[in-house]
């Protein structure tokens, strides 16, 4: 229950107040214990609602290694579970990862004790409605489709030019993830935020230092000081750009934000977030797309074939591997999700990566193919926290990055003789990527 | 109440009944309608909740934004003169009984 429809107010399960939403009433009456449940509720959904199984089996090397065995085993098993190594409850069905995105009421992005909140401040990804929504309008236009083509695409075929141009440089054998993917994706997100003081190797490293301490579950000290280092950084950078971009506008984030009334707490906290997850993404999603059609070349040959395949090649790479593979949330109340019971103030991982992998709704869900059958997944999120760089993703990578390499480095292919590696599970993509051309 | 009325490519349709003020897209994924997914929730963003509005109600839908306009643009499905995003059209007394078909995919 986002912004729209009747009924708004709906809440909590035990509230006492039917929601006049038929769905949500449906989720209501179906969360209630079986004895519960009278007349004109959903017949077909009155078992008893079992306790989350306990995966004492899941280790944080085997996920950050693979996770996939991992998640298909989970689902197999139950929609949730308590996986005590990760300290959450991990949710990998497609249908109880959907309801959650549905529901913002019993499923709260306002997390406690979130490292997000230290490492970064309290962004508009840790928010609810109306919070969350204030600072979302906050950014304007500046991602939306109309900006990107006005202004942003010229920018990235500008950029792509000289990152793969840096590439070819240092000639076959270069790394695709650090020597392209990376910088291309940091100098695009450099501009886009507007901090023409700094370089895309800045935005590298705050991005990568301030997720290092969103992950930071093992309290490691040093990895707190890079964190806040760069985030020391990243506030300067900021207070020293406001009154340039006062003076000389233009379409960038920090620009908009710089003559609006939110308050610096929250500019900052939203630029942070934005930083860490403006890089990663993209540059993931760029080198898995890429390594996925270089792994299928039969598909490759389909995508070469027909420019409008870059966007779907793009689309299955983003189901395939969720660069985002898990994000938190956290119950308001007790409730029961897709018949399991959930206490209240439990931590979530909705585990995206699991669900854009679940037989339920995908056939053959392990198989990176182009030409399945199109079906929504759910990479980028969906409701009020539905992904706002969606857009600028699909730009620079499917629009501009895929067709250009294509065509600037013929025989491309991945080196026989040194293996790419992907790795990671809250955030996956390839850590190494060596890539060889004609 | 008013009602909406949703065509499949098929031509099999879905009325649904909803509380005044609700929107196109709201009203479709609250009763399952097939075809509309919704994934932004209602912010104009994904378009994903495109829909053809039959010309008989054309005269009283709301104009279309900036925001719906350029998201128009990016419907899976072709754009016609009938498109309007579900999300942005709310159906009142001078909407009831309104009937969109249902665009081949979203996505």
């Amino acid at each position: 229950m986002n912004v729209q429809g009747p009924s708004e107010t709906a809440a909590c399960p035990f509230s006492g107040n039917l929601p006049t939403d038929p769905t949500e009433r449906a989720a209501v009456l179906a969360s209630l214990p079986a004895d519960h449940v009278g007349s004109g509720s959903v017949a077909e959904n009155t078992e008893a609602p079992i306790d989350p199984p306990v995966a004492d089996w899941v280790t944080i090397p085997e996920l950050h290694r693979n996770p996939f065995p991992i998640y298909r085993r989970m689902r197999e098993e139950a929609p949730v579970h308590w996986v005590p190594a990760v300290n959450r409850y991990m949710v990998t069905s497609y249908a109880a990862c959907h309801a959650i995105e549905q529901d913002a009421d019993v499923f709260s992005a306002n997390e406690t004790g979130s490292l997000m909140k230290r490492a970064m401040g309290h962004s508009m990804l840790r928010k609810d409605d109306p919070e969350h929504k204030v600072d979302r309008d906050s950014y304007g236009s500046t991602l939306r489709p109309g900006t990107i083509k006005k202004h942003w695409a010229a920018i990235f075929e500008e950029n792509n030019r000289k990152y793969l141009d840096e590439l070819v440089a240092k000639g076959p054998g270069a790394d695709f993830v650090w020597d392209y993917a990376a910088p291309y994706a940091a100098e695009n997100l450099r501009l886009i935020c507007g901090f023409h003081n700094s370089t895309q190797e800045d935005l590298q490293r705050w991005s990568q230092s301030m997720i290092d301490g969103t992950g930071n579950y093992a309290d490691d000290a040093d990895v707190w000081a890079k964190s806040e280092a760069a985030s020391a950084e990243v506030d300067a950078a900021i207070d020293d750009m406001i009154p340039y971009l006062l003076k000389n506008p233009d379409h960038s984030l920090l620009s908009g934000l710089a003559s609006l009334p939110i308050p610096l707490e929250s500019v900052r906290a939203n630029l942070k977030m934005t930083i860490g997850g403006g890089l990663n993404e993209p540059r993931d999603v760029l080198a898995t797309t890429v390594w996925a059609l270089l792994s299928h070349p039969d598909q490759l040959a389909d995508v070469v074939a027909d420019s409008k395949l870059h966007a779907t090649a793009f689309e299955e790479s983003v189901r395939w591997v969720a660069p985002i593979g898990m994000y938190p949330r956290q119950t308001t109340c007790e409730t029961v999700l897709e018949g399991v019971r959930i206490p209240e103030g439990a931590r979530l991982g909705v585990v995206l990566g699991a669900a854009n992998r679940d037989p339920a709704v995908f056939v053959d869900p392990e198989s990176y193919n182009i030409h399945r059958a199109k079906k929504p997944h759910l990479g980028f999120g969906g409701g009020q926290h539905f992904c706002a760089g969606t857009w600028i993703a699909r730009a620079q990578v499917a629009q501009v990055a895929m067709p250009a390499l294509f065509d600037r480095l013929p025989g491309l292919r991945l080196d026989p003789d040194n293996a790419a590696v992907d790795a990671g599970w809250v955030f996956r993509g390839l850590i190494k990527m060596p890539v060889l051309w004609d | 109440m008013p009602t909406i009325t949703y065509v499949q490519p098929s031509g099999q349709s879905d009325t649904v009944t909803v509380e005044d003020n609700t929107s196109l897209m709201r009203a479709a994924v609250a009763n399952n309608v097939n075809g509309i997914v919704g994934e932004c929730g209602g912010q104009a963003m994904c378009a994903t909740c495109h829909v053809y509005v039959r010309p008989e109600f054309a005269d009283a839908l709301p104009d279309i934004s900036e925001d719906e306009e350029e998201m128009l643009d990016c419907t899976t499905a072709e754009r016609t003169d009938a498109s309007r995003l579900g999300c942005q059209v709310r159906v009142s007394t001078e909407l009831d009984g309104i009937v969109v078909d249902i665009p081949e995919g979203q996505v």
